[in-house]
């Protein structure tokens, strides 16, 4: 067998065995963070357990521009906009055979100085809004968030924002929960940071 | 590179490419029956449910400010040329927006099977909905037989053959 498939690919093994060593490492490593080259904001993710769920950092000045533009009043998207928005993205990343996830956000804490705490979700903040804020705004408000309860057969996915209840550039743990075959999973993202409350400026000439 | 090196190689991005894109259908157990609705579209025209009986039926939950729904759209009006000539209904049921807003939203993603409007989300709650978009394929009886949460890309051969399988029952 010297004439083998390993041999005649030999001089192709480099990049054979990075594509391995990647796919190896990302198994091994079920947790990932860095920033986003494009918008240099930070993102916290695990891949693990056969699901996938990412933390993106939002802007409070994003979030205070997409519910200004689904119809609450400045005032309302800002109080929702500081209370620390993330981009969120949950997937069962499961082989077809491997039976549904599910998750209860109920049950994630966020672990702070000051001790744990739920996530602000989507109950809480209906039983908050002023009387005045319309239909249309509190349906958009309601469908962006990471549903509280989901079921996610394999292959299934949901993006929705989540929030957390904390100012600006706080920074906590976060321990969030799955489960699966009626067994409960667990993975911590540690010392995640709230977006900063800045205001981005349009590049100059030159 | 020797044929056989291109093929593990490709392979390996193969699985890869799998692993990060969403999957297929879910059956759903019991066959319950779809939740009736009657809405207008765009043109102000009243679709219900029960006008599709004996047709395999899509429905399509959706918004426009929804990432992995527009994402999802373009493939679904492909995959709407297709069926609409064996006889497949595909019906995009919007939460919440109005027409100006979704019309605004066709002039980049232009799509010409009907969008309806449920303004009040009475029906994306009677149908079990938690996050958008999720999709139900309905069979020609009013079953629920199907169902994907999160994006799809509906064009896929693989992923609407249980559906032309339904058609053929």
């Amino acid at each position: 067998m010297r004439d083998g498939i390993h041999d005649r690919c030999r001089p192709f093994s480099g990049a054979l065995a990075a594509a391995l060593l990647f796919s190896t490492a990302a198994a091994a490593a079920p947790l990932s963070q860095g920033r986003d080259p494009a918008t240099g904001l930070r993102y916290w993710q695990w891949r693990d357990g056969g699901i996938l769920f990412k933390l993106t950092q939002r802007l409070p000045d994003q979030s205070r521009g997409f519910f200004q533009a689904r119809g609450f009043d400045p005032g309302t998207a800002d109080r929702v906009a500081r209370a620390c928005v993330f981009q969120s993205m949950f997937k069962n990343t499961g082989a077809p055979d491997s039976g549904t996830v599910s998750i209860d956000l109920n049950t994630w804490r966020v672990l702070t100085a000051g001790g744990p705490r739920r996530l602000r979700l989507r109950e809480d903040w209906a039983r908050e809004w002023p009387r005045e804020l319309d239909r249309a705004a509190r349906i958009a408000f309601e469908w962006s968030l990471l549903p509280t309860r989901q079921s996610y057969a394999p292959g299934d996915y949901n993006w929705g924002m989540t929030l957390y209840g904390l100012p600006p550039g706080a920074r906590f743990d976060l321990e969030f929960r799955w489960s699966r075959d009626r067994k409960v999973f667990k993975g911590t993202f540690r010392n995640v940071e709230c977006a900063p409350d800045i205001h981005l400026e349009p590049a100059g000439p030159g | 590179m020797p044929r056989h090196c291109r093929i593990i190689l490709t392979l390996w991005l193969a699985l890869a490419a799998t692993a990060a894109a969403g999957q297929g259908l879910t059956e759903m157990p019991g066959r319950l029956a779809a939740p009736g609705f009657a809405l207008k579209d765009m043109d102000g025209r009243l679709h219900r449910l029960s006008d599709y009986r004996g047709q395999v039926v899509i429905v399509n939950f959706w918004a426009t400010w929804c990432p992995p729904c527009r994402e999802e759209m373009p493939s679904m009006q492909r995959a709407w040329e297709q069926l609409r000539k064996e006889g497949i209904v595909m019906l995009g049921i919007n939460v919440g927006e109005d027409e100006d807003t979704i019309f605004a939203f066709t002039g980049s993603y232009p799509v010409d099977f009907p969008l309806l409007l449920d303004r009040d989300s009475s029906v994306i709650q009677r149908w079990s909905v938690m996050g958008l978009p999720t999709t139900f394929v309905v069979d020609p009886q009013g079953r629920l037989r199907y169902r994907a949460i999160g994006g799809r890309a509906w064009d896929d051969p693989k992923l609407l053959a249980p559906v032309r399988a339904l058609n053929e029952e």
